[in-house]
């Protein structure tokens, strides 16, 4: 059960390198490897959520107000740094708190409240998106308006490179990587393993199972608050709705990424490889010359073969074995 | 086993990276050599709309590919259905990484492009700005439906010229996409001024945004209706919002006679409106024309010709238009290779006439 994971990781990579060479074949540009690169720039803020999402989903709950978080933190850099005037680093520091403290909030009435992930998240989804508007409308900017005019350093947040390398590709390797090491080499991460394979019986073998849901939660906030701040970088401007078009992405990534939406089992690193396979998706098909418009079509047709492709060949054994049974007890006359 | 699978992937990942960066010295950019002319066959213009699916937009883009068929260059339509910063943003950049040689936008907003449009322009695709114009220092040049002044004096007139008594005291309503777009503010900026001198009696009750969507729009137009109650023209300069206030006032079972209601849409949209006397009257410029103007003058541009503020340029089946400095519409910036070209014309579409256009 547990191999199952690696080998569909495989797959992913498998998916990927096709889909680098079909592209590549349809538009030599493709190839280019800034072109590849500076690409991360759109899909990372989805990513380091999914990255964290993993983590909630595997605990068997769900997380949808990511999206936006992103929104909040956005508006509350741009306030703190324009309007108020404190220095950009702090007011960065600040925003990501309270992507953190909106997860909280989620994590504490989920896992102590006992109310259901699903409608938590939801209203925080409402919740936080309202209250970035309303903040926005109480610093004087409309809802629809951004807050502009950050330094020149805030924006090579998103803009500069390290050793020709994109910030964003950066961004995103760190933060994988802090999600990796917690989830698969920590005993923080076996934790959260053991929760979603069944919380009671984690709670007898001495897990204060209620604490690890709440910091998914935590975590899934903190990442959206760090994916806030990296888009108002890139966009060079706050907004309210900043993110509240990455809701479904993330989960499709998560669930591309082999993590299963039941709980129990999940790897950060499929999340990765999908995250990449839907943000190259998206830019080989424009240099393809199809229409954005349509784009959303090719990612439904990938999640929905690829998790039909993910079960088939998770249960194709044990069908074949449960027909093959069926067909003898037929014969034997026994049903 | 299970455990060291994922490293190497990581392994492989951050090996590749590296391989790739190491032979990624000197490519960073893409660049287009601009050596003189390009044959016409050889250049792709990506024509953005603020969003797919709306009637007006999609009038610009069949403009703008009959344009491009005639003369024969490529023209893209790429947008998303709902028009968001980050979507064309997304869309700009990939425009630039496919090796576009111009853009021809209608901006959703005003600064929020600036980056990835500055992005364009150093790697030396030419940006044309249609219908809602960007910070001019990053485009350019706008074709414009008209100055402010052209279109706020016209979307009073509309107004006016169907009630009982214009000087008199009217109740006047704003309804129009967002508080940031910037040509219909700019608009009903300019119209404002206009009403004190013109109208000093009217009464502006309030200004609403349907921001672009539909549904929201609808919801917008009938609760204007309710809440108020002696309300004289509500006018809409917004493609999205003036259909959705003639069926909120069918919905209401209102007519003309009962609430004026005027501004700009596509014929197309508002026939039936015009048909059945909900509205008498709205205005537009011929959208087709300038979707075919926006991607001629990006295509003109990117074959290496040289366009400047004052000078002139005859286009096929539009005639010769004449580039303005940027301070018709009221920037500060200026600059021989960045300017604005207006509109020969605009319609105002009646019973009379509005089946006389089709887009």
């Amino acid at each position: 059960m547990v191999n199952k994971i690696p080998k569909w990781n495989l797959v992913l990579v498998l998916v990927l390198i096709s889909e680098i060479i079909v592209f590549g074949l349809i538009n030599p540009r493709f190839w280019n490897i800034s072109i590849l690169l500076n690409s991360f720039n759109d899909f990372v803020a989805i990513a380091i959520i999914g990255f964290f999402v993993t983590f909630v989903i595997i605990t068997g709950g769900i997380d949808i107000s990511g999206g936006s978080i992103i929104g909040l933190t956005s508006v509350v850099t741009g306030i703190l740094s324009q309007l108020v005037g404190l220095n950009i680093w702090i007011a960065v520091i600040i925003a990501i708190t309270v992507g953190g403290l909106c997860g909280l909030i989620n994590g504490i009435l989920i896992a102590y409240g006992r109310v259901q992930a699903m409608v938590i998240t939801l209203g925080g989804l409402l919740l936080y998106s309202g209250i970035a508007i309303v903040l926005v409308g109480v610093s004087g900017a409309s809802s629809y308006e951004g807050i502009s005019g950050f330094s020149e350093e805030f924006s090579s947040l998103a803009y500069g490179t390290v050793l020709g390398i994109p910030n964003s590709v950066i961004l995103f390797i760190g933060m994988f990587l802090i999600a990796y090491v917690l989830l698969h080499l920590t005993k923080y991460g076996r934790y959260v393993f053991l929760t979603g394979i069944n919380q009671n019986a984690a709670d007898y073998s001495g897990i204060d199972t209620k604490k690890i849901i709440a910091s998914t939660y935590v975590l899934s906030g903190l990442s959206a608050g760090v994916a806030g701040v990296m888009l108002t970088s890139y966009l060079g401007s706050a907004r309210a709705d900043f993110g509240s078009e990455y809701l479904m992405s993330i989960l499709t990534i998560v669930v591309l990424g082999g993590t299963l939406i039941t709980g129990g089992k999940g790897g950060v690193v499929g999340t990765a490889l999908a995250s990449i396979i839907v943000g190259f998706l998206q830019v080989g098909l424009q240099m393809g010359g199809i229409s954005t418009q349509y784009i959303g079509l090719a990612t439904g047709l990938l999640l929905i073969l690829s998790v039909a492709l993910l079960s088939v060949s998770a249960g194709s054994k044990n069908s074949i074995k449960k027909l093959l049974m069926i067909k003898s007890n037929i014969k034997e006359g026994e049903v | 086993m299970s455990k060291f699978k994922p490293y190497l992937v990581l392994i492989g990942m951050l090996l590749v990276l590296s391989i790739m960066t190491a032979c990624n010295d000197e490519n960073g950019e893409v660049s287009n050599e601009n050596g003189g002319e390009k044959d016409a066959k050889d250049i792709e213009v990506v024509f953005i709309p603020k969003m797919t699916g709306n009637a007006f937009f999609e009038s610009g883009n069949t403009g703008a590919q009959q344009m491009g068929k005639e003369i024969g260059f490529k023209v893209k339509y790429d947008g998303t259905p709902e028009g968001t910063v980050a979507n064309q943003v997304q869309i700009i950049n990939s425009a630039v990484n496919s090796g576009a040689d111009a853009i021809a936008i209608s901006s959703v907003s005003f600064d929020g492009l600036n980056q990835a449009l500055k992005k364009a322009l150093d790697a030396g695709v030419k940006v044309v700005t249609w219908d809602s114009d960007v910070d001019p220092e990053y485009r350019s040049f706008y074709v414009n439906q008209g100055t402010p002044e052209i279109l706020g004096a016209m979307l009073v007139d509309m107004a006016a010229e169907q009630m009982a008594d214009p000087n008199g005291v009217n109740q006047v309503a704003w309804f129009y996409s967002s508080p940031t777009v910037p040509d219909q503010n700019a608009w009903v900026d300019y119209a404002e001024k206009y009403i004190k001198e013109k109208y000093p009696k009217w009464e502006i009750v309030t200004k609403q945004y349907g921001e672009g969507n539909e549904q929201k729009s609808l919801q917008i137009g009938e609760s204007i209706i309710d809440s108020y109650p002696d309300l004289a023209a509500v006018i809409a300069p917004d493609s999205t919002a003036l259909p959705a206030m003639a069926q909120a006032a069918e919905n209401k079972g209102l007519t003309a006679e009962d609430l004026i209601i005027t501004g700009f849409a596509s014929p197309n949209s508002m026939r039936g409106f015009i048909e059945n006397g909900t509205i008498n009257n709205h205005g537009l410029w011929d959208v087709q024309d300038q979707g075919a103007l926006a991607v001629y003058i990006a295509y003109y541009l990117a074959q290496g010709n040289e366009l400047k503020v004052g000078g002139t340029l005859d286009v096929p089946n539009i005639g010769e238009i004449k580039v303005e400095s940027n301070t018709v519409q009221g920037y500060d910036f200026e600059a021989d290779d960045s300017g604005i070209i207006v509109l020969p014309e605009r319609i105002v579409f009646t019973k009379e006439n509005t089946s006389d256009y089709d887009f």
